[in-house]
C-alpha cells in the first residue's frame, strides 16, 4: 500500500502543472481586463496602461506563464492584486474554515444518509421507505442556497437556538479549549458551525441514502446474508456487521467524488451564513480577474480533491479485504 | 465486532456533537457591550485610504481616518482635521490644521502627513482609483507644521468635496508599515482586527480629538447573500444593514416594528450610456426617440420594486444646491418616438423592423449579469423597443469584460450605474465634457463643455448651479445620458439602537458623537 501511496503522490505534480497551464489559459482566454477591474469606472486609459505594465499583464503570456512557474517553484503563488496580500497567506487564512464545514457536511450526510438508506432498505415498501425516498428525493432537487436561507429562518429567526452569521473559534483551537476546561468555546464554535454544515450536508445526505438504499437491498439479498441469518446471528448484527459493511463501497466511492461538489457548494454556503472560508474568496477571485488568486485556489480545490481520492482508495482496502492495491 | 464498536463511537460522538450544538449558547454571537455590528455586502479590499475601491473600504475608512474636512449628510464640507480654510484666489486653497489631532499611535498629525498623502495619491506608480479627482491640484506643500498650502492648475470647484480623503501617517508609511491591512489614523476609531472575509473589529478611540465615541466599537460583518443579511438583523444578530437589500426584504423589514427604516435619495444614478460615435446613435434625435422607448415607471416601480426613484435628469436630488425638477429628460412616449424614427426617414419594413436605404435598425443593448435587476431591465427595454420597430440585440455578460468594453467605447446602448456622486462635477466634467477622461461614448457639444467649465471654476454655489443646470437642459435635449433612476439607499436600523443618523453613503460617523 505504501508503495501504492508514493506513485499516487508522483502523479501530484505533473496533475497539477495540467491544472495551472488550463487555469492560466482559461484566464487569459476569457474576455475581460482586471487593470480595468481594478481601478473602476474611474480609471484613465494612462492609469490602466499603467497598472497594466505594473502588474505585468503587458507582457506575452508565455513570459506570464513561464514566471508563474518560476515563482511556484520558488515556493510562491504570488501576490493578489486586488487584496494586496499573498495568495498563500489568503488561502491558509480560510482553507481551514472551508475544510471545517466540508468535514462536518460530510460526517452528517454520512450519518444521516446512511441512518435513512438502512431504513428505507429494511423497511423497503413501507411508509418508512417512502419517507426516506422523499426526503430524498426533496434533498437532491433543492437549491443549497434555498436550503440555507430557510435553515437559518428557522433556527435563527424563528426559534433563536444559533447565531445566523459567523464563525466562532476555530474547531481545533475549540477542541483544545474544551479539554483544557473551557466547553463554552467548543459551544460557540459548533453553535456557530451546524447551520452550514446542516445547510451543506442535508443534500449530500439524501444522494448517500438513495445509494446506501439500493447497495443495502442488493447486499440483503445475498447469499451469505441468509446463511447469516440461517446462522441464528441477531437481526441488527447480521444488518450493521454483515451487510451495511459490504453496502459501504459505493458509499465511500460517492462521499469521495461529492468532497469536491461540496467544495463547490461551499461557494454558496459560505455567502450565506457570512463563513469566512475560501468560498467567496473564490467568487470575488474570478468575478475580478485575480489572475494569481484564482490559480492559487483552484490548485488548492485540486490537491485537497486529490489527497481525498486518494483517501477514498485507501480506505476501500480498510472496508473490504478483497481489495488490493498495488 | 471491532468494525460494530467503531461505528458506535462515530454515532456516539456525532450526536454528542449535534446536541451541544443544538442547545449551544445562541446568546455567544452577541458581541461585547456597547459594540454596534454593521452587515455589509462585500469585505474590504484595501483599508488604506489612498487605495479604497469599494463601500466597506469607504465605510470603514471614514471611521479609522479623519479627512480634512468631513462632508455632512447633506454632502456639506465641515471642518476635521481642518479647523478653517480659506481661498484667498480661485486656484490657491489654505488649511488651518487643528494641533491637538493625533493618529492612533499617539503621534500627531501634522500639515507634513497631509501633504504625503495627498503627494503619493497624485503618484500613477501607486495606481489609486480615485487619482483622477485630484489632478487638477499643481502642488501641494506645508507653509508650516500646521499649514497646508494647495496650488491648483486651474480653478477647481469641486475640491472641497473630495477633501475628505483620510490623511496617513507618513511615519509608519515610510518605516515600512501595510496600511492595507494594518491601518492606522486619527478618525473616532481605532482598527483592532481583520479576519478577512468575515468582518472587521473597531474600537473607540478614547484619545480622538472630537471626544471618546459614545459606542465602544463598531464591527462590520461580511454577509454577501442579500436575505441572509436581512435574516440577520431579524435574529438580533446585527444592528444595521444598508443598501443592497432586495426589494422583499425591504417590505418585510418595512413591516416589522423592531426596526426602523430610513429610505434616502442616493448617491447613484442607474442610466442607459449612448454611444455618440455609433452611426445610429450619433443623431441626437435618435437618441431621444430611443430613450423614450424606456419605460422608466415599470423599470421603477416593477423590476425594482419601488426601492428607487424614476429620474428626471442628470441633476440627483440629493444635491439639492443643484437639482433643479423643471429640467425634464424625455419621458416614456411610443408615439413620439415613432414620430422621430419617421422624421428620421426610418420606416417599417414587413417584418415591422424600421429600415432606411435598405438598413435595417438595429442596436446592441448590453449589462452585466451580476446584478439581475439590471439584465430584467434590458430584455423589458428591448421587448418595448422591438414592438416599436428596432431590432434590439441584448448582451449581458460578467462585469470585466462589459466594464472593458464600455471603457474602450465598444459599446452601443449600454445599462450601468455611477455612485457617490458628491458633487454634479462627480458625474458629468470627466463622463460628458468632450475631452473628459470618462467620455466613453464620445458625446461632444461645445455649450455643454462650456458649462461643465463654469460648473467647475465657479467659486460661487449659485453660479455652479446656474452652470449645471445649463448643461442638464442641453443633456436632456440629446441625451448622451439617460437616467433611469435615482438610486434609493435604504438603511434599517435595530429600534434599541440610539443616536444613528443615516447617510445617503452609508458612513457611520454619526455613531462617533460623544
Amino acid at each position: 500500500m505504501l508503495s501504492y501511496t508514493l506513485r499516487r503522490l508522483a502523479f501530484f505534480a505533473p496533475m497539477l502543472v495540467g491544472m495551472a497551464v488550463v487555469v492560466f489559459a482559461l484566464m487569459h482566454v476569457i474576455p475581460g481586463d482586471p487593470a480595468r477591474v481594478l481601478l473602476g469606472e474611474d480609471a484613465t486609459p494612462e492609469a490602466v496602461a499603467n497598472l497594466r505594465a505594473s502588474l505585468g499583464l503587458d507582457r506575452p503570456w508565455p513570459v506570464q506563464l513561464a514566471a508563474f512557474f518560476g515563482r511556484l517553484a520558488a515556493g510562491d503563488l504570488g501576490r493578489s492584486m486586488f487584496l494586496n496580500d499573498s495568495v498563500a497567506n489568503l488561502i491558509l487564512a480560510r482553507l481551514p474554515a472551508t475544510m471545517e464545514i466540508a468535514i462536518l457536511a460530510v460526517l452528517l450526510s454520512v450519518l444521516l444518509g446512511v441512518t435513512l438508506g438502512v431504513a428505507a432498505a429494511v423497511r423497503q415498501g413501507s411508509p418508512v421507505d417512502v419517507a426516506c425516498m422523499m426526503f430524498a428525493q426533496l434533498g437532491v432537487s433543492m437549491p443549497v442556497f434555498w436550503l440555507g436561507i430557510l435553515i437559518m429562518y428557522v433556527f435563527a429567526v424563528e426559534l433563536r437556538w444559533l447565531p445566523s452569521i459567523g464563525r466562532g473559534a476555530p474547531l481545533p483551537d475549540a477542541l483544545w479549549a474544551a479539554l483544557t476546561g473551557n466547553p463554552a468555546v467548543l459551544l460557540d464554535s459548533l453553535s456557530h458551525l451546524i447551520m452550514p454544515a446542516l445547510t451543506l450536508g442535508l443534500t449530500n445526505a439524501a444522494l448517500v441514502s438513495r445509494v446506501v438504499r439500493t447497495s443495502m437491498l442488493e447486499v440483503l439479498s445475498s447469499d451469505f446474508v441468509r446463511t447469516a441469518r440461517a446462522k441464528g446471528l441477531r437481526r441488527i448484527r447480521v444488518l450493521l456487521h454483515h451487510a451495511l459493511r459490504n453496502a459501504l463501497l459505493p458509499v465511500v466511492t460517492v462521499v469521495g467524488w461529492q468532497f469536491g461538489a461540496l467544495l463547490g457548494g461551499a461557494l454558496l454556503t459560505e455567502g450565506i451564513f457570512g463563513w469566512p472560508g475560501l468560498g467567496q474568496l473564490t467568487v470575488n477571485a474570478i468575478s475580478q480577474r485575480d489572475i494569481q488568486l484564482v490559480q492559487g485556489i483552484l490548485l488548492t480545490f485540486a490537491c485537497v480533491f486529490a489527497l481525498v481520492n486518494l483517501a477514498v482508495d485507501l480506505l476501500y482496502c480498510v472496508i473490504d479485504p478483497r481489495v488490493r492495491l498495488g | 465486532m471491532r468494525a460494530t464498536g467503531q461505528w458506535k463511537a462515530f454515532i456516539g460522538a456525532a450526536a454528542i456533537a449535534l446536541s451541544l450544538a443544538a442547545f449551544g449558547a445562541a446568546a455567544s454571537a452577541q458581541p461585547a457591550a456597547g459594540v454596534v455590528r454593521v452587515g455589509t455586502d462585500v469585505d474590504a479590499q484595501s483599508l488604506d485610504p489612498r487605495l479604497q475601491r469599494e463601500t466597506t473600504g469607504y465605510r470603514v475608512i471614514n471611521l479609522v481616518y479623519s479627512g480634512l474636512v468631513q462632508l455632512d449628510a447633506q454632502l456639506n464640507p465641515v471642518a476635521d482635521l481642518a479647523e478653517r480654510w480659506e481661498n484667498p484666489d480661485p486656484r490657491t486653497w489654505i488649511f488651518h490644521l487643528r494641533r491637538n489631532a493625533k493618529f492612533h499611535d499617539g503621534r500627531p498629525v501634522t500639515a507634513a502627513d497631509v501633504v504625503f498623502t495627498y503627494r503619493t495619491i497624485l503618484d500613477p506608480a501607486l495606481n489609486a482609483r480615485f487619482r483622477s479627482l485630484y489632478t487638477p491640484i499643481d502642488a501641494i506643500e506645508a507653509s508650516d507644521d500646521f499649514t497646508v498650502r494647495i496650488r491648483l492648475k486651474e480653478p477647481y470647484a469641486p475640491l472641497l468635496s473630495y477633501l475628505d480623503l483620510g490623511i496617513v501617517p507618513k511615519h509608519l508609511v515610510d518605516g515600512g508599515r501595510d496600511l492595507n491591512t494594518q491601518p492606522v489614523g486619527s478618525g473616532p476609531f481605532r482598527f483592532v482586527r481583520w479576519d478577512r472575509g468575515s468582518r472587521i473589529v473597531l474600537e473607540a478611540n478614547p484619545d480622538y480629538f472630537g471626544g471618546r465615541p459614545r459606542v465602544n466599537g463598531i464591527e462590520f460583518v461580511v454577509v454577501a447573500d442579500n436575505t441572509a443579511r436581512a435574516q440577520a438583523l431579524e435574529a438580533g444578530d446585527l444592528q444595521i444593514i444598508q443598501s443592497p437589500l432586495s426589494p422583499r426584504d425591504i417590505q418585510r423589514l418595512d413591516r416589522n416594528q423592531r426596526f426602523v427604516h430610513a429610505a434616502l435619495p442616493g448617491l447613484g444614478v442607474t442610466y442607459l450610456n449612448f454611444n455618440a460615435r455609433n452611426e445610429n446613435l450619433a443623431d441626437p434625435r435618435m437618441r431621444r426617440a430611443l430613450a423614450m422607448l424606456v419605460d422608466q415607471n415599470t423599470i421603477v416601480n416593477q423590476i425594482y420594486e419601488g426601492t428607487d426613484q424614476v429620474a428626471g435628469s442628470v441633476l440627483i436630488p440629493s444635491l439639492a444646491w443643484a437639482f433643479d425638477a423643471s429640467v425634464r429628460q424625455p419621458g416614456f412616449d411610443v408615439n413620439a418616438a415613432k414620430a422621430l424614427f419617421t422624421e428620421m426617414g426610418w420606416r417599417p419594413g414587413a417584418d415591422g423592423i424600421l429600415a432606411r436605404n435598405g438598413r435595417r435598425l438595429q442596436v446592441t443593448l448590453s449589462t452585466h449579469s451580476e446584478d439581475p435587476s439590471r439584465v430584467q431591465s434590458v430584455e423589458f427595454i428591448q421587448n418595448v423597443m422591438r414592438q416599436a420597430g428596432v431590432d434590439v440585440r441584448v448582451q449581458v455578460t460578467d462585469w470585466p469584460p462589459f466594464n472593458t468594453g464600455v471603457q474602450q467605447g465598444r459599446h452601443e446602448v449600454a445599462l450601468l450605474g455611477w455612485l457617490l456622486l458628491v458633487d454634479p462635477d462627480r458625474l458629468l466634467y470627466a463622463q460628458l465634457h468632450s475631452q473628459g477622461s470618462l467620455n466613453w461614448g464620445g458625446y461632444n457639444n461645445p455649450q455643454v463643455d462650456q458649462a461643465l467649465e463654469r460648473g467647475r471654476s465657479a467659486l460661487n454655489q449659485a453660479d455652479r448651479a446656474a452652470a449645471y443646470r445649463d448643461a442638464a437642459r442641453i443633456l436632456a435635449q440629446e441625451v448622451p445620458y439617460y437616467i433611469i433612476s435615482y438610486q434609493g439607499f435604504h438603511v434599517f436600523t435595530a429600534r434599541t439602537l440610539e443616536g444613528f443618523r443615516p447617510d445617503p453613503r452609508g458612513y457611520l460617523r454619526s455613531l462617533a458623537a460623544n
